[in-house]
């Protein structure tokens, strides 16, 4: 979510034990992230995986701009994304004064481009916000627990994701009220399962490690041990996760808001001003176009974000 | 010993399946407002309510509405249509055909493109068919479906008028005889070759937005298993008793390599299902998904619920199907 890679690295990354066995290979278990490399080699991996490679870079840029843009969108857009002027400038085609043009209502489309990036932000942000903080906990009590209370949480995550996403989605939406805020509520209900796997995954196989026994030998309450040592350990498959999630996130919830749940207009939410604008399609090219090009590159952008930083984090599931 | 592991899968599916009738029923009844007004209107007498109360078992506590909620649905009931004013299941009748075909034809699309160039850009890795193979697995995924779908309408109808922009055939056309309910196929099974034309023409543009997301897991999945797999001690082996590149990598490799293809089919469905509702809807191709969107709209919970209810039912069905068959395909497999 922040612009700068390195900042999405907290040092936590780091097992603080690994060091001590750090002769020692650990077990190799598909799909998991066990050990973390060196901190300095890590940062050289981060930098040679999103600065060296041009296409991470690319991503990374447009993450970069699409951060700024919905922190600052609307100082930077050159309208007023709100204002109409039905007479005057409706639907015009892309020119100087309006390179993207202007919808129904006269109103810029740049700037309501522009300033779409906050929507879209502000929810990939409260979605996985809950996803993450209610997924992470249900997975790691599940996975430090077991047994029957693993048994149980873990049948009903397999409950939510015996639904296609965003079938799940539509159906929570709109049983819940077409809004924004709803449609938040039932992305969330959408995400939390697949952290709940992912941090029990990590949770089961952390808690066999050397590190742990030592702490609960010293006499480490379970809480203790879970939070502060066991789980600091599991961030980085997370985090790599979240990023894929967030450009997956903002995509469903355009997807709703052109179906007609989420974003209702006149919000300038980028699958709203489609929904909109398919009215329109044969006499403006430029309404479905450009917002549909800001969403593209940018849910492009997260993904090759969290591949660069799966590379840079997780060496040994890179095939390149 | 199969047949064990899949009675067990079977068990399994049917926690799973009560798992799913319990989600799309406290959805039912946390829907905003009451459903029985929105159904008879806001001048509807007590008296009348009550009645329609009482007929959907409204007023009974909640243990016993899901229970008759269950009934209901086994029995194939659930409920009628708020705006068909039919009951759901005709209309999920009527409209699921139009769904198969069009997720059909952008499944074996995806596969007919997916692994052949899958395979050719991990033996021809870094060259451009592996360059073209990551724009499509990169592309593929991050492109709005309905997007793409708008934009392909805005090129191939309103330019270029190529293709038509929507229906399954033009409203003056009657269906072919139906057969299988998939108007291609009824087409062909008739010798009804205008017929057929047309249905491939509405056919196009759908299946090929619709098969664009999947396409792209699609090559990506085989491409990293053929870049496992010819890593592999045995394939050099064959390289080394002398065995040509070509049944290299078709007979020894290609094999092993699909795999885990096979278990991504499932997950493929799930995203073509999810696809057809965005899809569907720009196209006004008439399936369950538009139906659901329309729903949507229209305030038509039975219509959502029971849709959702289908999708998740084919979706997990398919994945049980995966599973048999990667269970029959690789002895190696057993789910403990």
């Amino acid at each position: 979510m922040s612009a700068d890679p390195v900042a999405v690295t907290p040092p936590a990354l780091v097992p603080a034990v690994a060091d001590e066995h750090g002769g020692e290979a650990p077990p190799r278990t598909l799909g998991t992230f066990q050990r973390s490399p060196p901190h300095d080699q890590l940062r050289r991996n981060l930098r040679r995986s999103l600065i060296g490679n041009r296409l991470n870079l690319a991503g990374l840029l447009i993450v970069a701009l699409f951060v700024v843009l919905s922190v600052l969108g609307e100082l930077l857009a050159p309208k007023d994304p709100f204002a109409q002027d039905i007479i005057g400038s409706k639907l015009l085609a892309p020119s100087l004064a309006h390179p993207f043009g202007t919808d129904e209502l006269g109103r810029d489309l740049l700037s309501r481009v522009m300033t779409g990036t906050r929507v879209s932000l502000q929810v990939a942000v409260v979605v996985l916000g809950i996803a993450v903080v209610v997924g992470t906990l249900v997975g790691a009590v599940a996975g430090y627990l077991g047994g029957i209370v693993d048994e149980i949480l873990m049948r009903v995550a397999d409950m939510f994701l015996a639904f296609p996403a965003l079938v799940l989605a539509v159906a929570i939406a709109a049983s819940l009220g077409r809004s924004l805020r709803n449609t938040m509520i039932a992305l969330a209900v959408v995400f939390w399962p697949w952290y709940a796997r992912l941090v029990r995954a990590q949770v089961l196989s952390l808690k066999e490690r050397d590190f742990v026994l030592a702490g609960r030998s010293v006499g480490l309450s379970a809480a203790r041990l879970l939070f502060r040592h066991i789980l600091p350990n599991a961030w980085s498959v997370v985090i790599i996760q979240l990023t894929i999630d967030i450009g997956y996130a903002i995509l469903l919830t355009s997807s709703l808001s052109f179906i007609g749940l989420g974003a209702q207009p006149p919000s300038p939410e980028w699958g709203t001003m489609m929904s909109t604008a398919r009215n329109y399609v044969r006499e403006a090219w430029w309404y479905t176009t450009f917002p549909g090009i800001a969403l593209t590159l940018t849910v492009f952008a997260f993904n090759v974000l969290g591949d660069g930083l799966r590379d840079a984090l997780d060496p040994r599931s890179g095939q390149r | 010993m199969l047949v064990r592991l899949i009675v067990r899968r079977l068990l399994f599916l049917v926690v799973v399946l009560v798992g799913l009738s319990l989600i799309t029923f406290s959805l039912s009844r946390v829907v905003p407002g009451d459903p029985v007004r929105l159904m008879l209107g806001p001048r509807a007498s007590k008296s009348a309510v009550e009645k329609v109360r009482a007929q959907y078992h409204l007023d009974d506590p909640l243990p016993i509405q899901y229970g008759y909620y269950v009934a209901g649905v086994l029995r194939f009931d659930f409920g009628d249509s708020f705006s068909s004013r039919r009951p759901v299941s005709q209309d999920l009748k009527e409209y699921l055909p139009a769904t198969v075909e069009l997720a059909l034809f952008a499944m074996l699309l995806s596969i007919l493109i997916g692994v052949p160039l899958g395979v050719l850009s991990a033996v021809r890795r870094d060259r451009w068919p592996d360059h073209l193979a990551r724009v499509v697995s990169i592309s593929g995924l991050a492109f709005p479906p309905f997007w793409l779908a708008l934009m392909a309408q805005l090129l191939f109808y309103s330019r270029l008028g190529w293709l038509p922009d929507g229906q399954r055939l033009p409203i003056e056309i009657d269906p072919p005889r139906t057969i299988t309910s998939l108007y291609t196929v009824d087409a062909l099974l008739t010798a009804d070759w205008p017929a057929l034309r047309l249905a491939v023409q509405h056919l196009a543009l759908p299946v090929l937005v619709l098969a664009y997301g999947s396409l792209a897991v699609m090559t990506r999945m085989v491409r990293g298993g053929m870049l496992e797999v010819l890593n592999q001690d045995y394939i050099r082996t064959a390289r080394a008793k002398g065995i040509g590149q070509r049944s290299v990598v078709l007979r020894h490799a290609l094999k092993n390599a699909m795999l885990p293809t096979v278990t991504s089919l499932g997950l493929q469905v799930g995203l073509l299902l999810s696809g057809a509702f965005l899809v569907e809807i720009v196209y006004s191709w008439p399936g369950i998904g538009r139906y659901a969107v329309l729903g949507v709209t229209r305030l038509d919970y039975n219509a959502i619920m029971a849709t959702t209810l289908l999708i998740a039912l084919i979706f997990v069905l398919m994945n049980l199907v995966v599973d048999v068959l990667y269970l029959v395909i690789d002895p190696r497999i057993s789910y403990g």
